[in-house]
């Protein structure tokens, strides 16, 4: 959960994703998701060194007992160092360390196999199937699978080790006494992933297509588990591998089989260390760690997988600014504003943006906003309108100076000038200036920011937080105060103060979060698609303050959104965009009825009106405002219906 | 042709918190019935019942009370085994309606085998392409056999779309079908709904918020507010002459860019913006008044289905031709909301 407790941590909010814009974002929400090909890890060195590991490993234990002799032999050259005929020398009793090696190396991965494939069927089988199918049989697996979990592993080995007899204990009885021990904790990671798979729409959506249960589970949910399991079974493997060395070196392990861990026992019994005979106890614990390691390395890209979010990101050039002469641009922009210091509906300028440009650095580089220029007046509302991936969000991070790498401003200015009279060159201003700038002068009202509110602290601590960071000299009694009356304005009870998020509804939280945007008179607000999870009556409650607090308070409103109607009604002017560029930049009159742009008038006609002509739109394609504004591009349903498959 | 028939629909859900055991009415006594060829739409906000009961019509939950018949052309019941190729659903979001693992054709191809629409791999195939080229997924050989991560919003939901109609279903829940959506994309989607409502004669069940596609895509209007359907009738009828405080209350605060106005915005809707009910769980009367502008006395008492208009019915006591005793504690304000 992101906690936004402005300003302190605003700057991790920025986006998570690329242009980003909306929850609703086209752009696939897990890149390279689907079918086998997701299954695949991803290339990396790690992964490389990985399988090189192991694969090096597996491939000794497979050919080296076919290549080496046998290790029972027993010579009398006992305790040779490695060289000449013994590459890897010999044990006491003149066993061939290598061969001896490659026998237990095979012993051993036998083991780790198979316990590997046991615990994981028996995980899947608890965990999935109890999962999926919840009630009593959930209940009666979470419960087996929770006592196997707090029955202590190594001792239960132990006793049931212990009571096969010695004679009996080959490796497989091994490998079954560490698979029933180790795979309860499995069960409950992949259980839990099957309950939040279940409640997918694809799985409902199955459901209704008639699909049997089993069929629901093995061909719509398993597949989607793989990369777990096949994590799972990794970490199983190791487990198994060392466990039974562990076993093994206590003397509890296979009777007649040769394992790494065998190896060592006899070692340990035979004074290799006292005899400082590296060379017989060295080797199969250096496989083992390798062995783990190597293991371990491959499930780091499993996990990729599983979590996208841990790919590591490319670390984008730090030539953050072309030229970098920051000063320079500061003066030439102060200049430029001389010039056009205001704006041309007669408003002073609050913020000015000049050309900007952002992009994307990274495989496929995105120039995410183009050539971007706007002039906010102060007290105006400016609509930022546009679909999902088009930049608008990007844009108004680039702003604030909250994006992130990969995320970068190529080139452009963005100048806010002060109620005082003074010009801050946005792009040049150092960490400091730059955190006691954002917020105080120019604050932010994030998507679905009303789940950014942290849930364990009161809304007082939080608003208050604030004003701590940002006024140390305010006194506690103003504090309080200052809190009371933001929330007072955007229409919420100060006696909630004391309350926490989840006691207020969505309609409320959101309040809250413009009344912390609120609380430090800032001059310019910027709000990214403030009400789009709100309903519409709660929605229109929060334009009617923001109109409210524009006009008594007199700050500036970027207000961003897909909904061009209610930019409509709301904002002073609008600008358009598409693929990062503003592709109409006018008042909203003239938006609403001279639309000059193909794409704003398409905007504006996937909007049917509320009252105007019933049906135009959609039973027989005849768009009204299309025919209104006279434009040519072609009728109603045929066209929009070809531009949507197109996509 | 086939008809669903929704009598009384009730869920209850039960919520445990701590030891304590209680019970929320996610819907109440909704009844209501979709024809051939007609679209009916649920309108309301989150949280008001509408998509658990296309997730009861769908039988991916259990009514606590009522029932829903669907009856075939023949004009009998339809059995409960066949259900599923008569009723088919339309997710939300396309994006997590779709396994990632599998392909177009596999979504397809499933239901299509399931329902004996098609045998043999050559026939299925044939049939995958003709249901692609139905929803103008074009060319249908290679979109059959993309992935979902492949494809755009608006093309997943039309293959979303393509899955309803595999089976051969005559009656189509659509639950926020667009709503996911890019706005540029969504009346593409609507129209090809309607089309493909023409050409096979579909009983549409049309849940959304967005009361102006409800308005401009569907024959009748259900409004429904905390699990009741407290305004139905005509589309055009209660969107533009709403008798429901909560209805005219939805459709004053629609944006509206022909009304653009200003004074609309700074004006008073007159209720309690706030979402939570304050009203106890068993509460009797209205489950309105504690937002309502226009509550008085009698809404303390459960207000049954006034006739208000030609077929168009409101669950409300401020209704013409009330007696004067039950309308004495209103406010004289019936005209603020109405504008």
């Amino acid at each position: 959960m992101t906690n936004i407790n402005p300003p302190a941590e605003t700057a991790g909010a920025a986006p998570d994703t690329p242009a980003g814009t909306t929850g609703v974002s086209p752009a696939p929400r897990r890149p390279g998701s689907g079918g086998w090909r997701s299954l695949v890890p991803r290339w990396s060195p790690k992964l490389g060194i990985g399988l090189g590991l192991v694969g090096a490993i597996a491939l000794f234990g497979i050919l080296g007992p076919l290549l080496t002799g046998d290790p029972d032999t027993i010579r009398n050259i006992s305790m040779t160092p490695p060289g000449g005929e013994f590459w890897l020398g010999t044990t006491q009793t003149g066993q061939d360390v290598l061969a001896l090696l490659a026998h237990s190396t095979r012993g051993s991965l036998q083991i780790g196999l198979l316990v590997g494939v046991l615990a994981t069927l028996l995980s899947a089988v608890f965990g999935v199937i109890g999962g999926y199918a919840g009630g009593a049989v959930d209940e009666g697996f979470s419960l087996f699978s929770n006592v196997m979990l707090v029955i202590p592993g190594l001792p239960l080995v132990i006793v049931i080790a212990g009571f096969v007899p010695a004679e009996q204990r080959g490796w497989w009885t091994i490998a079954v006494v560490l698979a029933i021990t180790g795979w309860a904790a499995s069960a409950r990671v992949l259980r839990a992933q099957t309950l939040s798979l279940r409640n997918r729409d694809y799985v409902a959506a199955a459901k209704v297509a008639g699909e049997k249960p089993w069929r629901i589970v093995s061909v719509e949910i398993l597949p989607n588990l793989l990369p777990l399991m096949a994590s799972q079974f990794v970490f199983a493997v190791i487990l198994a591998i060392l466990s039974e060395a562990g076993l093994s070196f206590l003397g509890l392990g296979a009777s007649g089989s040769d394992t790494l861990g065998t190896m060592l026992y006899y070692a340990q019994n035979g004074f290799a260390l006292q005899r400082e005979a590296w060379w017989w106890f060295g080797p199969p614990g250096l496989i083992i760690a390798l062995f783990g390691c190597g293991l371990s390395l491959i499930n780091f890209s499993i996990d990729e997988i599983i979590n996208p979010k841990l790919r590591t990101v490319p670390a984008a050039s730090r030539r953050t600014r072309g030229g970098g002469s920051a000063g320079g641009r500061k003066t030439r922009t102060a200049a430029a504003r001389s010039v056009t210091g205001r704006e041309d509906s007669g408003r002073d300028a609050v913020l000015t943006v000049e050309n900007l440009n952002v992009a994307y650095r990274g495989e496929k580089p995105t120039h995410a906003v183009k050539d971007v220029s706007l002039t906010l007046g102060r007290g105006e509302i400016l609509g930022l309108a546009g679909e999902s991936g088009c930049g608008k969000t990007t844009l108004a991070y680039a702003i604030n100076r909250l994006h992130r790498p990969p995320a970068e401003v190529t080139s452009g200015s963005v100048v806010f000038h002060d109620r005082d009279g003074s010009d801050l060159d946005l792009l040049a201003l150092g960490k400091e200036e730059l955190r006691a700038f954002r917020w105080s002068k120019l604050s932010m009202v994030f998507q679905g920011a009303m789940n950014a509110l942290n849930p364990v602290i009161s809304i007082r601590a939080q608003l208050e937080d604030v004003l701590t960071t940002h006024r140390p000299g305010m006194s506690a009694q103003a504090r309080r105060e200052r809190c009371a009356e933001v929330l007072r304005l955007v229409g919420v009870d100060p006696r909630r103060l004391d309350s926490f998020p989840h006691e207020l509804s969505g309609g409320m939280r959101q309040r809250v979060m413009i009344a912390m945007a609120l609380l430090l008179d800032p001059q310019v607000m910027i709000m990214d698609e403030p009400t789009t999870a709100l309903d519409v009556v709660v929605q229109r409650g929060i334009l009617r303050e923001i109109l409210r607090f524009r006009d008594e308070l007199g700050f500036a409103v970027v207000f961003i959104t897909h909904d061009l109607p209610l930019l409509l009604e709301l904002s002073d002017r609008i600008a358009v965009m598409r693929d990062g560029e503003v592709v109409e930049y006018a008042t909203a009159d003239e938006i609403h009825h001279d639309p000059k742009h193909p794409y704003t008038r398409r905007l504006l006609d996937s909007f049917p009106s509320l009252t105007g002509e019933r049906g135009a739109f959609i039973r027989t394609g005849e768009s009204s405002a299309r025919e209104r504004t006279g434009t040519g591009t072609g009728t109603g349903t045929e066209t929009i219906v070809k531009e949507a498959g197109s996509r | 042709m086939t008809t669903l028939e929704v009598r009384g629909l009730t869920k209850d859900f039960s919520i445990r918190s701590g030891l304590r055991h209680s019970r929320f009415r996610a819907v109440d006594n909704v009844s209501f019935t979709l024809a051939p060829g007609r679209t009916v739409a649920l309108v309301g906000e989150s949280g008001s019942g509408k998509s658990t009961v296309a997730r009861m019509i769908a039988r991916l939950e259990k009514p606590t009370a009522g029932g829903i018949t669907a009856t075939g052309p023949d004009g009998r019941r339809v059995a409960d085994r066949a259900y599923r190729d008569h009723v088919q659903m339309v997710f939300q979001d396309p994006f997590a309606s779709l396994n990632p693992f599998h392909t177009v054709e596999h979504h397809l191809a499933r239901p299509l085998k399931l329902h004996g629409r098609a045998r043999g791999k050559a026939e299925v195939a044939q049939k995958v392409e003709q249901l692609l080229e139905r929803v103008n997924l074009t060319p249908a050989a290679d979109i059959a056999q993309r992935r979902p991560h492949e494809l755009s919003g608006g093309m997943r939901q039309r293959v979303a779309i393509a899955r309803a109609l595999a089976p051969g279903a005559q009656v189509v829940i659509a639950d926020e079908p667009v709503s996911m959506l890019d706005v540029s994309i969504r009346l593409g989607v609507l129209n090809l709904l309607a089309r493909l409502q023409r050409e096979d004669d579909l009983a549409v069940l049309y849940i959304t918020h967005d009361l102006a596609t409800a308005r401009h895509f569907s024959d009748d209007i259900l409004v429904m507010y905390r699990g009741r359907v407290v305004e139905r009738g005509p589309a055009d009828e209660v969107i533009l002459n709403p008798r429901h405080p909560y209805t005219r209350i939805l459709a004053a605060a629609a944006p509206n860019p022909d009304a653009r106005d200003r004074a609309r915005l700074t004006e008073a809707l007159g209720i309690e913006p706030a979402g939570g009910s304050t009203l106890p769980g068993d509460d009797p009367g209205c489950t309105f008044r504690d937002r309502c502008p226009m509550a008085f006395e009698a809404c303390t008492r459960m207000p049954e289905d006034f006739e208000v208009g030609y077929d168009h019915y409101a669950k409300c006591w401020l209704r013409p031709g009330a007696d004067s005793a039950d309308r004495a504690g209103r406010p004289a304000a019936e005209g603020t909301a109405t504008a």
